[in-house]
Parts: structure tokens; C-alpha cells; sequence
């Protein structure tokens, strides 16, 4: 039972990540993979708060969410200057220095060596280390994502967003601030980003850059195609049916050395299946221009 | 210290380019970023494995049967995915997320069948060497500058002198105006996917001899490949050249100054930097604003 619930959190999690994604790729129309970075931005900060200075996971979170922000607006600035695949590989290099940083820096993030022992969640004197507690904290954070980018993406500043995915040219002809736009659109998405870091890594209690590469950017953007771009419940779809799924394997008994690839195999297979036949993804209704 | 320094980046340098290479040549033709040519790598260096330890055959002609089949993986990558998708005029990004589903596919399939473990392909000991204007060089190392020097040259003479090549340059330049005088596109598309990567392959061939093989090694050396090419200007044969040997050169200097560990701090730092501020890289002859 813990089991299944703790797939369920990680479940969580990947929506988080793959709604606050689907604003930039799916919304915005803006291919980034950067986005691990800021998941690890926030895990990190958050972790590093709770171990090193002991305050509470919550103001981690709330932190950790605010740092990830900002390195959005760092990560935002080739979108300004570069469009298409030249900023799919700009965020890439941001992705990659953000694991080289947390590789490296080893006086900070012990490197490798990672980090654990990180503490859980509490409420008031209730600690939230059983696993349904830590699962309704997940669906809480899922519902206020939601709700929120829900919020914004059917708002005049959603409109604009469309607008830049449609035709940024016009949009920039009918007085709209595109630059502005986009760096704000890479803020909101990184603070949820960072949310979603904090719940990882206080829910694994152990953190270290293996959990960061950038092939992780590669799958939250294969969950948001899988569910359909710009659409949210397309997200819940999305993540949910690729992080459950691969579980099957563990239930049919493959061993982890065959499990492992087999699950990467079955990603990559299903990203280009998507791109053949179906680009938009299951309940998307924008394609990429 | 500084010739040692400057002796390790060209080496790197020479394979940066001959990957940076085989990016551009396949670039210039379709026009989009072809990712899964880092695991076209990854499979020469496991395949050059494969002939030499596990069949045992003679070093020159497995590295040979390598380059070949790396060619034709390359090929086959460009039939069964990249093919219908220019039939049904798909957008450079779908064509870039399938190309990561082809990386993470054949990236795993590797790692399925040869496993996650480093494996050697070297027989020479590494202790062997000659010392050149100061600097400490194997024989493997002066083989690898060597074979990327006479490909180098090779494809120079191939894009100026041959019909084939001239044909590949007039495509590169409009594809439309080629079709009009009678080249035919795809098989263009299908020379560029041939040579490129076997390019790819012969690279990760040389690398196998030099260091240990993992199924991961791909990333790291489409990204070298991708920056080099972006540094040179993107579509130019010899920037991607010029941006390899940069590109191997400032990594090596750099770590001279700060710890190995930053080494690709360094390089994405570069290429963020270029792509900020230069985009069409240092030859990049026009900018093709609607590409950027």
C-alpha cells in the first residue's frame, strides 16, 4: 500500500512539474528544457535551509520556489534574443550547468555525495513522515498549481502568451510587451518548478545531482507532449500515465538492469511515435510551430 | 605546462570537430538539429568494441566496418523517422523532440545489450609516449590527430572538387533552386545522413581507443558537437572546424585556471554567451534572422 502511495507522490510531483512546463512549451510556445534546473534549485535550497540552518521545510519551500524564480529570469534571456531549436539548446546548457554547479560545489552541495537526511514536512507538532499525510500535502500543492495556472492561463496575460505562440510579430504590433512577457512566463513557471523541488526532496529525504541530469528536462517534456500542449488536464494525464506505467515493469518481476533501459527505451519510443503521428499529444490541442 | 595543456585540447579539439563535422553536414541540408547524432557516436565506439574485443577481428578493419555501420544507422534513423516527417512537412521542433526520443532509444538499447559498465577498447598502454615541443603524447593520441586531419581533408576536397559535393553545397545554399536544375533532394538527405554520421562513428571510434566507453558518452559529445558548430557558425563547414578546435583549446586552457570538474560549466557558459550575443557564431556569413 505505502507502495502504491509513494507512486502516487512521485506522480505528484511530475504534474506539478509538467503543468508549470506545459506554460512555457505548451502555452507560451517557447521549447524549453531547462527546466530540471529549477526543480533542483529549489531542492536544494530548500534541503540546504532545513540541514544547515534547521528552518522549518516551509520556508524552504516558499525559498526554494523564490530562488528557482530567479533563475528563471536568468534562463528567460536567450528566449528574448533566440527562438526554436537554438533556445531548446540555450535552456539545455542552463540545465547542464545547473548539475555541473550542484556536481561541483562540493563545500555547498557535498557534490556527488549528495545530501541526506533532509527532514520532513510538519504541521504544528505533526509530522508528516507517514506516507498518506506527505500524499494529501502533494495533492494540496497539485490542486493550487492547478488551480493557479488554470487562473492565469485563461487571463488576459494567457491571452498574450497565446499570442506569442500564434504570432509573436503581431502580438508585438498590438503594443504587448513580448520580452516582458516571456521573462514572466519563465518566473511563474520556475517558482512552481522550485515547489515541486521542495516536495522531492523533502519527501525522498536524500538528494544528489543524479536526480537532475537533463535527461530529466527530456522526460518532464515528454509528459507534457504525451498529455497534450496546453492543456492542463492534458498535464494530469500526462505525467501521471508515464510515471505510473513504467511501474508495471517492477511488478512483472524484470530485474533493475533490464527494467532501468527498458523504461528510458519505452520513453524514447513513445516521444517519436508522438511526433509521427500525434504531435500535439493526447488531449493537446496546439502543435509546435 | 602550457604546451601539455594546449597538446590535450587540440587532441579534444580534433574530435570536437569531426562531431561538429558530420552536425553541420547533416544541418546544412535538412535544417534542423539532428540530437540523436551524439548516440550515432556512442554506437561507433560500441561497435568498434563489439569487432575488436568480443569477434577479435583486426583493429583497422573493425574500426573500418564501424564507421561503415555508423553510417548506416545514421541512414536508417533519417528513413524511418526524419522521412515521414518531411512528408508531412513537420516543424523544426517536432523534429528535434523526435530526435531526443531517437537519442534515449538507442542510448538504452546499448545499454541494454552492452550494460551500464565502462569498457575498454584500447590494447596499447598509455605510458608509451613521445614528447613533442614539451608535451607528453601517446600514439593513440597522434593516430586520433592524425585520422581527424585526413578526413578533414578528405571532405574539404570532397564538398570543393566533386560533383556530389558541389551538389550538397548548392542544396545547403537553396534547396529549391537545387531541385530546379535537377538535384534531387533526398538523395542529397541521404548522402549528408551517410557522411555525417560515419563521421559521428569514426569519431566515437577514436575516442574508444583513447579512454573508457559508456552508453552515456553520446550526451556530452552532441552538445560538444552542437556548441562547436554554434561557436563556428552554424552551417559552415569550416566553422564547425574552427569551433571544435576553439572549443577543445579553451576547455583544456580553462582548466588550468579552475578546477576539471567546471570544464562544462565553461563550454555552456560559451555557448549561452554566443548564442546571446552572437548568434550566427564567428564565420556565420548570414544571419538568417528567421532561423534565430
Amino acid at each position: 500500500m505505502d507502495y502504491l502511495l509513494s507512486i502516487l507522490i512521485i506522480a505528484g510531483i511530475y504534474i506539478i512539474l509538467t503543468m508549470s512546463l506545459n506554460l512555457i512549451v505548451g502555452y507560451t510556445g517557447l521549447l524549453s528544457l531547462g527546466h530540471v534546473a529549477f526543480f533542483s534549485v529549489g531542492a536544494y535550497t530548500s534541503s540546504l535551509l532545513a540541514l544547515n540552518y534547521g528552518l522549518s521545510p516551509w520556508i524552504g519551500l516558499i525559498v526554494g520556489a523564490c530562488f528557482a524564480a530567479l533563475l528563471g529570469v536568468v534562463v528567460s534571456f536567450p528566449a528574448l534574443r533566440v527562438k526554436g531549436d537554438y533556445l531548446a539548446i540555450a535552456t539545455f546548457g542552463f540545465a547542464m550547468i545547473a548539475y555541473s554547479i550542484s556536481n561541483n560545489w562540493v563545500s555547498v552541495t557535498r557534490g556527488p555525495l549528495g545530501l541526506p537526511g533532509i527532514p520532513t514536512f510538519s504541521i504544528f507538532d505533526f509530522y508528516l513522515s507517514e506516507t498518506w499525510s506527505y500524499l494529501l500535502l502533494v495533492i494540496f500543492f497539485v490542486f493550487l498549481t492547478y488551480f493557479i495556472i488554470r487562473r492565469i492561463v485563461n487571463s488576459p496575460f494567457g491571452r498574450i502568451l497565446n499570442g506569442i505562440r500564434e504570432d509573436e510579430i503581431a502580438t508585438l504590433a498590438m503594443g504587448k510587451d513580448v520580452n516582458r512577457q516571456k521573462i514572466l512566463v519563465f518566473v511563474i513557471s520556475a517558482f512552481f518548478a522550485g515547489i515541486a523541488g521542495s516536495l522531492y526532496a523533502h519527501y525522498i529525504t536524500f538528494i544528489d545531482p543524479s536526480s537532475f541530469t537533463v535527461m530529466e528536462s527530456i522526460i518532464i517534456l515528454l509528459m507534457v507532449v504525451f498529455g497534450g500542449m496546453g492543456s492542463l488536464s492534458g498535464s494530469f494525464v500526462g505525467a501521471s500515465t508515464l510515471v505510473i506505467f513504467p511501474e508495471v515493469l517492477s511488478f512483472l518481476n524484470v530485474p533493475t538492469p533490464i527494467a532501468a533501459p527498458l523504461r528510458q527505451m519505452i520513453y524514447g519510443l513513445l516521444l517519436v511515435i508522438l511526433m509521427l503521428k500525434r504531435p500535439q499529444g493526447i488531449l493537446g490541442k496546439y502543435k509546435f510551430r | 605546462m602550457i604546451e601539455q595543456f594546449l597538446t590535450n585540447g587540440i587532441i579534444a579539439g580534433s574530435v570536437y570537430a569531426l562531431i561538429a563535422l558530420g552536425f553541420t553536414i547533416i544541418y546544412r541540408t535538412v535544417k534542423f538539429f539532428h540530437f540523436a547524432h551524439g548516440v550515432v557516436y556512442t554506437a561507433g565506439a560500441y561497435l568498434a568494441y563489439t569487432f575488436c574485443i568480443l569477434l577479435g577481428v583486426n583493429l583497422i578493419i573493425s574500426l573500418l566496418f564501424a564507421a561503415i555501420l555508423a553510417g548506416i544507422i545514421g541512414i536508417a534513423i533519417d528513413k524511418l523517422v526524419y522521412f515521414p516527417l518531411r512528408t508531412q512537412k513537420a516543424p523544426n521542433l517536432v523534429f528535434l523532440v523526435a530526435s531526443f526520443g531517437v537519442f534515449i532509444f538507442i542510448q538504452n538499447l546499448i545499454q541494454l545489450i552492452y550494460g551500464a559498465q565502462v569498457l575498454t577498447v584500447n590494447t596499447s598502454p598509455a605510458t608509451e609516449g613521445y614528447n613533442i615541443f614539451g608535451a607528453f603524447i601517446t600514439g593513440v593520441q597522434i593516430l586520433i590527430l592524425a585520422v581527424c586531419c585526413l578526413l578533414l581533408i578528405i571532405l574539404w576536397l570532397f564538398f570543393q572538387k566533386t560533383k556530389a559535393g558541389k551538389a550538397m553545397r548548392a542544396v545547403a545554399d537553396d534547396p529549391t533552386a537545387a531541385s530546379i536544375v535537377g538535384i534531387y533532394p533526398e538523395k542529397i538527405i541521404f548522402l549528408s545522413f551517410a557522411i555525417g554520421s560515419a563521421l559521428a562513428g569514426a569519431a566515437g571510434i577514436l575516442i574508444s581507443l583513447e579512454t573508457n566507453i559508456v552508453p552515456t558518452m553520446g550526451l556530452d559529445a552532441v552538445l560538444k558537437g552542437i556548441i562547436a558548430s554554434i561557436i563556428g557558425g552554424i552551417g559552415s563547414v569550416p566553422g564547425a572546424m574552427l569551433g571544435g578546435f576553439l572549443l577543445g583549446i579553451v576547455e583544456n586552457l580553462g582548466i588550468m585556471i579552475i578546477p576539471a570538474g567546471w570544464k562544462d560549466t565553461i563550454t555552456f557558459a560559451i555557448l549561452i554567451i554566443f548564442l546571446l550575443f552572437r548568434p550566427s557564431g564567428i564565420l556565420g556569413k548570414k544571419v538568417d534572422e528567421e532561423r534565430l
